[in-house]
């Protein structure tokens, strides 16, 4: 039974159509990643599910209740939360003012203690920065306070737009594993990622989009018996057709 | 090609100057001829006003920049029209205190809506760069408040525009042949400008800054030329005005006119000439309206009190109405065209390119 | 020797301005929009004064009240009715849409009431003189440097201490992000309006008090003089907003002391002039208010 099912979502940025018919879904408990080359429509679908942008068809089903065209607000409150592309935590912001608005829905004073206990425990450089001002923490910290910004609501869903972008190969190794970690927690995860070799690593299932459609689905293996993947870094397998230089 | 179809080639391409200019013209004839009084004043009145629109899209619809400052070029065109045109027995008489020198000023009206063309456009190379570099917030703010400068200045500086008081005494040279004549050479000053290189580099620092920074477009000059030229239009378009008035105080360039002139243009839409038209034909229309309603009210003692201001307010929440209806203007951003007759061409045979 | 009756008309013209100040930035650091309706919700405020001491023989408590609650109600509704609709179809209408507010407003002023001037009648103490220091200065000099400093004081601690302030502090910083935490975008911005009429309201009565009469054009001052000081404070910045205030406040005073009398009605012309200057060498405003403002050139 799935937890989020998106069902031939189309959406555009003016007159430019970002996405041509997208189907997927997520199921509870599992780490699922959407998958593709800069530009191709994957932070496009998770801004769609999200509400920040407004799809021109199709639907999006969470929990068996339809949330397309809802606003951001009411989709938090239903258990969806984003982690941004580019982290966007509040820079102005200190660590501690950061996680209590992602406590913002549904907050209660000692669950939001207990909580804010259990985010030290699983980033302990949160602790140590609790009173500093967001902006000056460091690529990977930002990263972290986003995702324990976003942990701090309780989502169902938790879905992470591009967590690596940005980050040094060693912040990169820490951040998936702490994926892996939260998926074995139970947590149920939609992961948008440029680095199609690392997610595959550690998904249950993929999605691979090319020019705002969906071109391949599957398990990793599944994928990577269709697709050479080391090519979805270059790009030329989303498009059937070579480019001809006229004479 | 021979010059027959190059000439409809170029009509072609251009379509847009035709088709605004040919309704007005036609217009200003018919009510030439059959008009009453009354409606060819209207008429007049309406071809300064598009003059002016014209004026204020060649910067601002280009730029996106709100210039606050329009009105008061139009201020300090018509005065210094007015310093050069009235004979200096009337200047001695109307303005008490003014200078000698510009007293015995007497130019012939031609030359003197040029020169005061010229030295708007001068009072606008000079604080027109400094303006330029501020970033969209500041700029709005900044322009405003130059307004309110010109606006002091106009009403404090006894010896030039006779302080808050009528400065009085042009000869009404302009006749709705010559406001015609005046709004059609905005027309198409605005149109080629829009359509110009630097035009072209204008708009694109309003669409995206970043990249047009990035393909070498230098944004404070190309807004600078852009802010000079609007400014000149608008002080020959005061000129014009002014000769039609006659009389006029500074009060003829502050907020009231500037919020007239702003919902022309914005109620039609901002991007080029077909809106700035479209917007002033609206505005004119409704205003003329609500007029008469007022005094309507006014006359037949309706209410106990007297209803002045009824046209602003209403036009205040039109303008609102059309914001939230189209927030881009009624026509946006694209210019008028004849609608394509005939098969559409696919993109195949339009490129000529063999698949 | 500091001229101690100088220095506290300055620091009470500087409360005054940063006042409307602030109420100019608390709207435009989240909405980014420059409220060119914020002069008449002083000026509505002015009106309330004078109708319910008129026409309701209010006491002077209630008038005051009722001056604030008028600035108050006036920029929520025009929140609702204006801003909100066209703020969901696009941003940059905004601007004009506030135009187009101010316009209606005094407007309906002018209509509804009348073209003239009215007196505004305040408690007379605040027209009494206290002795301080050898001079002489209004006690309303007084009242409004201690009611500004209280009112900075309330607003820092709710802008600190409370959820809404600091959901009103993280929609200044990233709007929608804000939205992304289940912030409700539309709470966020109508309570920015409400504290903006809150502070127009009180900046009234201590601008309606210096002339003791109201008019359609009363709100032009006093937004004007706000755009000044936020322009000056930086754009982004509560504190550069009061700083510029006080700042505005100090220059005003000076240049009211040293300009030669001719020069006096300039005196307005000047001070923008200044600031222009200023602005040239520092775009970013005296503070930078931990945002990057760009600076086109």
């Amino acid at each position: 039974m799935a937890m989020l099912t998106v069902e031939n979502l189309e959406a555009s940025y003016g007159a430019v159509r970002a996405l041509n018919g997208i189907s997927l879904d997520v199921a509870e408990g599992e780490l699922v990643a959407l998958l593709g080359i800069n530009g191709v429509g994957k932070s496009t679908t998770l801004k769609s599910i999200m509400g920040v942008l407004r799809p021109t068809k199709g639907t999006i089903t969470f929990q068996d209740k339809d949330i397309t065209g809802r606003r951001p607000e009411s989709i938090v409150k239903r258990g969806i939360s984003l982690v941004p592309e580019g982290r966007d935590i509040f820079g102005t912001l200190t660590v501690e003012e950061n996680l209590r608005l992602g406590a913002y829905v549904g907050y209660k004073r000692d669950r939001y203690r207990a909580d804010l206990e259990e985010m030290f425990t699983l980033f302990p450089i949160l602790k140590e920065r609790l009173h500093q001002a967001g902006g000056l923490l460091s690529g990977g910290e930002q990263q972290m306070l986003a995702i324990a910004r976003a942990l701090m609501g309780h989502p169902r869903l938790l879905m992470l737009d591009e967590p690596s972008l940005g980050l040094s190969p060693t912040m990169t190794d820490q951040i998936f594993e702490l994926i892996v970690g939260l998926k074995e927690r139970g947590s149920t995860i939609l992961l948008v990622e440029q680095n199609a070799e690392r997610a595959l690593d550690i998904v249950d299932r993929a999605y691979l989009l090319a020019n705002g459609e969906i071109e391949h689905a599957g398990t990793p293996d599944e994928i990577k018996r269709q697709v050479n993947v080391a090519s979805v870094y270059f790009g030329d397998e989303t498009d059937g057709d070579s480019c001809e230089v006229e004479q | 090609m021979s010059l027959v179809n190059r000439l409809i080639g170029f009509f072609n391409r251009h379509q847009t100057v035709v088709l605004l200019a040919v309704p007005l013209i036609v217009a200003g004839i018919v009510i030439n001829a059959f008009g009453s009084r009354l409606l060819v004043d209207i008429y007049t009145y309406f071809c300064v006003s598009l003059a002016l629109v014209y004026s204020l899209q060649v910067f601002m619809g280009n730029s996106g920049i709100l210039a606050w400052t329009q009105v008061g070029f139009m201020g300090i065109g018509a005065y210094a029209t007015g310093i050069l045109v009235t004979p200096p027995g009337v200047k001695e008489m109307g303005v008490p205190n003014m200078y000698p020198a510009l007293v015995d000023l007497s130019v012939p009206i031609l030359p003197a809506i040029v020169i005061a063309a010229l030295v708007t456009g001068l009072v606008a190379v000079i604080i027109g760069y400094p303006l330029m570099r501020l970033n969209d917030f500041a700029s709005v703010i900044t322009l405003f408040a130059m307004l309110v400068v010109m606006h002091t200045i106009m009403t404090q500086w006894d010896n030039v525009t006779n302080g808050p008081r009528t400065f009085f005494g042009l000869p009404q040279w302009t006749t709705w042949g010559i406001a015609l004549t005046t709004a059609l050479a905005m027309l198409g000053l605005a149109y080629w400008f829009r359509e110009s290189g630097l035009g072209l580099r204008l708009r694109a620092t309003r669409d995206d800054r970043h990249a047009a920074a990035a393909i070498g477009i230098d944004m404070v000059f190309t807004r600078y030329l852009g802010f000079v030229l609007s400014a000149m239009m608008a002080g020959l378009v005061g000129g014009v005005w002014s000769l039609y008035i006659t009389s006029f105080s500074p009060k003829a360039f502050y907020m009231g006119e500037m919020f007239v002139l702003l919902s022309m243009l914005v109620i039609g839409g901002s991007g080029g000439v077909s809106g700035a038209t479209i917007g002033a034909v609206m505005v004119t229309l409704s205003r003329e309206l609500l007029r008469q309603l007022e005094s309507i009210i006014n006359n037949a003692h309706v209410l106990s009190f007297e209803v002045f201001g009824l046209t602003e307010l209403v036009m205040a929440v039109l303008m609102v109405v059309v914001l939230v209806w189209r927030p881009a203007g009624i026509i946006g951003g694209q210019e008028l065209r004849l609608p394509r007759l005939g098969k559409k061409k696919g993109p195949a045979e339009a490129n000529g390119a063999a698949s | 020797m500091i001229d101690l009756e100088f220095v506290i008309n300055t620091l009470s013209l500087g409360s005054l301005y940063a006042l409307l100040a602030l109420g100019l930035v608390l709207v435009y650091g989240i909405l980014r929009l420059v409220n060119f309706a914020y002069g008449e919700y002083v000026m509505i405020a002015g009106y309330a004064i004078f109708l319910s001491a008129t026409y309701l023989n209010a006491p002077w408590y209630l008038t005051l009240v009722l001056g604030v609650f008028a600035a108050i109600v006036v920029s929520y509704l025009t929140e609702i009715i204006a801003f909100r609709p066209v703020r969901t179809k696009s941003v940059d209408a905004l601007i004009v849409t506030s135009f187009a507010v101010s316009i209606f407003l005094q407007n309906v002023v002018l209509i509804a009431v009348s073209p003239r001037a009215k007196p505004v009648p305040l408690p007379s103490f605040f027209s009494e003189t206290v002795e301080v220091a050898g001079g002489t200065v209004p006690v309303r000099n007084l009242l409004v440097i201690v009611v500004t400093a209280v009112l900075l004081i309330a607003l820092s601690l709710l802008m600190k201490k409370t959820v809404v302030g600091m959901a009103m502090r993280a929609a200044a910083d990233k709007f929608t992000t804000t939205r992304l935490m289940g912030v409700p975008a539309n709470v966020v911005i109508s309570t920015a309006f409400v504290l903006s009429g809150l502070l127009a309201g009180v900046a009234a009565i201590f601008w309606v008090s210096r002339s003791a009469s109201v008019d359609p054009l009363t709100g032009t001052g006093p937004l004007l003089i706000a755009f000044i000081c936020v322009v000056m404070g930086g754009m982004h910045s509560t504190i550069g907003a009061v700083v510029g205030g006080y700042v505005y406040g100090l220059v005003f005073n000076v240049l009211s002391l040293t300009l030669p009398a001719s020069m006096v009605s300039y005196r307005d012309a000047f001070m923008f002039g200044l600031v222009v200057l200023f602005l040239l060498f520092r775009p970013a405003g005296i503070i930078k208010g931990g945002y990057t403002e760009e600076r086109v050139g």
